[in-house]
Order: C-alpha cells, then structure tokens, then sequence
C-alpha cells in the first residue's frame, strides 16, 4: 500500500537515482532525472503564479518530455490536461473551451494559438528541463481530492467532456493495480496507448510507484509494421498493456511468442472486449505468462474489475468474464427504474468507490446525471450493460445507448453525427456501426442525406472525409460513407438508429 | 479480373471510397484512408483474394502507401 503518488516516486528517486523510469527509442532516463526535470518544472510553474489548484494543459507526443511535465506540474500544484499531438486543432479549441486552463506546457509546436492564457513553448520548457531551479513548495502539490489529471473523453453533443481524477482516485487504483496483478518491484513495462488516452495510465502509475521503467512505443513506429516488429523484441518487456486490439496486430507476426520475448510475463487488456479467440493464441504463444482482462470506464479511473483469464476461464464462458470488482469499490446492475436486479440478471452497472471521479469539468448537467452519491461514496452510472453472477464475477454484454468501442477508443455515435451535421454539404447524417462475429466494432458506417445530390458521389464522400479531419479525432472518422434520399424514422420522428444497424449489420 | 481491379475494390470496400480508383497515387495513410487496423485487413484480404502472403513483419508501410504501389507489389509478389 502507498499513500501519495508523488512522495513514492521521490521516495524511489532518493534511495535509486540510478534505475530507469523512461525509455523512448535510444533514450533512457533515471529516475533522479525523472524527478529532477519534474521539480524544475514546478519550479517555473509556481514562479508563474497561476490560480491555485486551476489546470494546466500538456501538449505533446509520447516522449520523457511529456511525462516528466506531467509528474512537475502536479508538484507544482496543478492538475493535467493531457492532450495528444494527433490532436486537431478543433478538439484542442474544444478542451480550452471546457476546461479553461491556466495555461498551456507545449512539449511540441503547438499548432493553435489562444490569447487569454500563457503558453509556453518547446524552446521555453526545454529550457526549464535542461536548466531551471528545483526547489519548489512541496505544500502545494496535488493530494487528497485535488485533481490529479483530466482526461477528455467523446461527448453526445459534439463537445467532448473533462473527466476529473483526483489524487484519492488515482492512488486507489494504483494500489489495487500493484497488489493484484502481483506485479514485481522495477518492472518493464510497454507503454504504448497516447497519454490523451486513459489506458496510458493503466501503465504509467502503477510502473513508477514500483521504481519500474515505462518503454515509450511510439505512433509512427506502431503504424509501420516492418518498423513495429523490428522494435517490439528489442524491448525486452517484462509487462505488456494494450487494447486488445493492438496485441491482435501483433499475434499476426508468428515470431510473436515466449522464445523471442522470453521476459514478458504479464499482459494486462482493458479498453474493450477480449475475445477468448485472442486470449488462447496468446496463451498458445506465452504459456507462462498472466493474462488479466480488466474493465473500467475513464470516469472511474482506469479500470475497476480484473480477473486473470486462463485455458479454463476460456473453456467456461462463451464472452469472457471482465472480472471481479476491485477491493474498495461496489458494483451492482440496476434495471431501467433504477432497482438493483438479482444475481445473473441483465442490468446497467452502477461503479461506487473511491476511484469513482467527482463528476465532469464545468458540466454540472452532464455530471448530474451520470453521477451521484451513495451514503459516503460516490458512484457512476456506466450506460454499459451487464450481470454479476453468484460469485461476484462480472460479465459485460453492450451499451444502454449509443457509445461504441473501436479499436478501444470510446466514441459517442451522436458525437459523430455532430460532427458530420456541422458539415456544409450534409443535410443530415446518422452513424452506426459494423460489427464482426465476435461482438466487435470494426468499422463505424454513416448514412448521409445530402443537401445538395452530388454529381460525383465518390469526390462528394472524399471532401467529406477530409473536411473531418479538421474537427474530429481520426479514430471518430466513419470508414465507409453511404449517401441515402433520407434516413429511417422512429414513431417519435427521431432518426431510427436501430434500422440502420440492422441494415449495416444483417443477422 | 486482373490484379488491378480486384486491389481496387479490396481498398474501395476497406476504405468506404471510390478516390482509390480516381486517384491511384493518392497516400492511403497520410489521407486517412487506411489506419493500422485497416491495413491488416487490406492484408488478409490480399491473402485470401489473390494468394499473395505478405509477412507482417516485412509490410514496410512506405512502399505500399498508394493503390500503384499496391498494385505492383502484389504483381511482383504473384511471379515470384
């Protein structure tokens, strides 16, 4: 058990400045690095005197950089923004919208600008790296409920919300991470998910407060196989997190199994469904290693249940059990009044514990009613659907609305239609998606009535796509554009989503 | 059918879009068109479409980032 976060990883950095925190391609860094560079940044940072306790956003790629701003600025007192340099301009207008930083750290070239708050650039922070103060007042950092981070997730309505973790919440995963995945002192861990991402933190944490090394796969290194596979073994990992997904990518290298990672002991999934298909190549390929599928919503801190899958769980269950709910935190499903259902029956599952966040940024609608108090603890209604059976073990089935997984990015459909209504050329647009056999999304589709009936169809969906990217996260982008008169309708005049996914998604 | 046609409607189904058969040097990747998880379809379709097996470990991404270079890279493959 730990109690702060911070003091841990200064606690590491005093008794072994030497061990490795950070690894990015070529570079390692230490932990008396790692805590060197932080405290120079809250140096500056409190030297700004910015509002107390207001966030900062952190711009940047998946670089020591990036991570090292994160650990200063909740030094200095300041919670996180985490935004992604794959970013487009638009969502970063978005989130200084919603959130309404202090200011902005920009690791790299940040390619908007804002005049209402201090930005400080690459030069500037590199600077503030290589060569600032460290003293700082260590009184002010983050702790107890202040917010540690803010992750932004899909909204319905084309803004995407603020979800914010407190220290209490972080601290109460990570401690339930580190105890019951039995992950040893000074791991190595893959971190491979962007830090805009909250799966990100399923590695980050949990590896620093073990004095462990966290080794950076970048983007543009993932997206080129050859490049992928040629990094991957040079690694040598000890512990693998990603979506399941990413690891499917992967198993379809047959080098891809014990004799070239001989280190790699320990895969943790979370970000959406495992399929037992997946889990038993990759007991094939690492027979001694620990697979663990979890499940978490970002608004309860990274995940909440956990169960290590085996050749057993695989024989037992047609869908995978997501697990078990963690020590601190209470699960149950409710039906559609709100009443709990008994064990095996189908629900809504409701989160309640410490790891459960206050609710979103500066959107006290959308927090109100997602989120709510019971007796001391605060709880969430995920909108995913589910049972828990006689034992305790929890089983995911779907959605009680419109949110879908793709590739493990949450996305809004209604986000999405948003985003394609916004469009000039578009009258109206639903989006929906495709599903494979084995219950996941492979391709989001959207049915589109024009306003104007293009001559040329293929250059019409083209300039779609392409005005897209200038508003939505690729991932949020539909893969296959169809153009329609007009779109089904329900009794109650609403677009009839339900129609379209059967059309998509014939049984 | 020939190799061509039948690459261009593997990539105009994976895709979603016809501007793979109007522009056939057109970046699959830097327009968008095709991310990771789409190219290892676009691989297994390749596989069971036109017996090409392409090693997942040497799809350098460079050299298969337009449909012509597709086209000759599964043409080269096949006389192999």
């Amino acid at each position: 058990m730990i109690e702060n976060i911070i003091s841990q990883i200064d606690k590491i950095a005093e008794e072994h400045p030497e061990r490795l925190a950070y690894t990015y391609e070529d570079h390692t860094y230490t932990f008396g690095e790692l805590v060197t560079t932080a405290d120079r940044i809250a140096h500056f940072l409190q030297a700004q005197h910015l509002p107390a306790k207001a966030p900062v956003v952190v711009y940047g790629e998946q670089t020591f950089a990036m991570v090292a701003t994160f650990l200063g600025a909740v030094k200095s007192g300041h919670g996180y923004i985490p935004i992604d340099t794959n970013s487009p301009d638009e969502r970063i207008h978005q989130i200084h919208d919603v959130a309404q930083p202090a200011a902005i750290l920009a690791t790299e070239h940040l390619p908007v600008s804002f005049s209402d708050l201090p930005i400080y650039g690459p030069e500037q922070m590199a600077t503030v790296r290589a060569k600032g103060e460290t003293d700082y007042d260590h009184g002010q950092s983050v702790r107890g409920d202040d917010i540690f981070y803010i992750i932004f997730t899909s909204g319905t309505t084309g803004v995407p919300k603020g979800v914010q973790i407190s220290h209490t919440n972080l601290l109460s995963y990570v401690n339930w991470a580190i105890s019951d995945f039995s992950l040893p002192e000074g791991i190595r861990c893959l971190a491979q998910a962007p830090y805009s991402f909250d799966l990100s933190v399923m590695d980050l944490y949990p590896s620093w407060v073990l004095g462990g090394n966290l080794v950076a796969l970048p983007k543009r290194t993932t997206d080129n196989f050859m490049l992928l596979f040629k990094a991957l073994p040079q690694l040598k990992l000890q512990e693998w997190v990603s979506t399941p997904s990413f690891v499917e990518i992967c198993l379809l290298d047959a080098n891809f199994k014990a004799a070239n990672y001989p280190d790699l002991k320990y895969f943790l999934f979370c970000g959406e469904e495992l399929t037992g298909k997946t889990a038993s190549q990759l007991i094939d390929r690492f027979p001694d290693a620990k697979i663990f599928n979890t499940y978490g919503p970002t608004e309860t801190t990274v995940a909440v249940t956990g169960v290590e899958i085996t050749k057993d769980t695989i024989a037992q269950y047609e869908r995978l059990p997501i697990g078990y709910a963690k020590e601190d935190t209470t699960m149950y499903a409710v039906d559609a009044k709100g009443n709990k259902v008994a064990p095996g029956e189908l629900g809504e599952l409701i989160i309640e514990g410490p790891s459960v966040s206050k609710g979103y940024l500066n959107n006290p609608e959308k927090t109100k009613s997602a989120f709510f108090r019971d007796g001391d603890q605060q709880a969430y209604r995920s909108g995913d659907l589910g049972f828990i059976d006689q034992d305790g073990l929890i089983f995911y089935r779907g959605r009680t609305d419109f949110q879908v997984k793709l590739h493990g990015f949450r996305i809004e459909l209604e986000d999405v239609d948003h985003a394609l209504d916004a469009l000039a050329p578009v009258k109206q647009a639903s989006v929906v998606p495709k599903y494979n056999n084995l219950h996941k999304v492979t391709q989001l589709v959207a049915f589109v009535v024009p306003k104007k009936h293009p001559a040329d169809e293929g250059a019409y969906i083209a300039d779609l796509k392409k005005q897209l990217t200038q508003t939505a996260m690729s991932y949020m982008i539909p893969q296959r554009i169809e153009l329609k008169e007009s779109l089904p309708l329900t009794v109650n005049g609403k677009i009839d989503r339900k129609t379209l996914i059967a059309e998509v998604n014939p049984s | 059918m020939a190799v061509k046609d039948t690459v261009l409607d593997i990539l105009s189904d994976l895709t979603g879009s016809d501007e793979v058969k109007e522009n056939l040097d057109t970046d699959l990747f830097k327009s968008g068109l095709l991310d990771s998880m789409g190219t290892v379809q676009l691989l297994l379709e390749l596989q069971s479409q036109l017996g090409v097996n392409v090693p997942v470990s040497e799809f350098d991404r460079t050299q298969w980032d337009t449909p012509n270079k597709i086209i000759a890279k599964v043409e080269q493959m096949q006389q192999q």
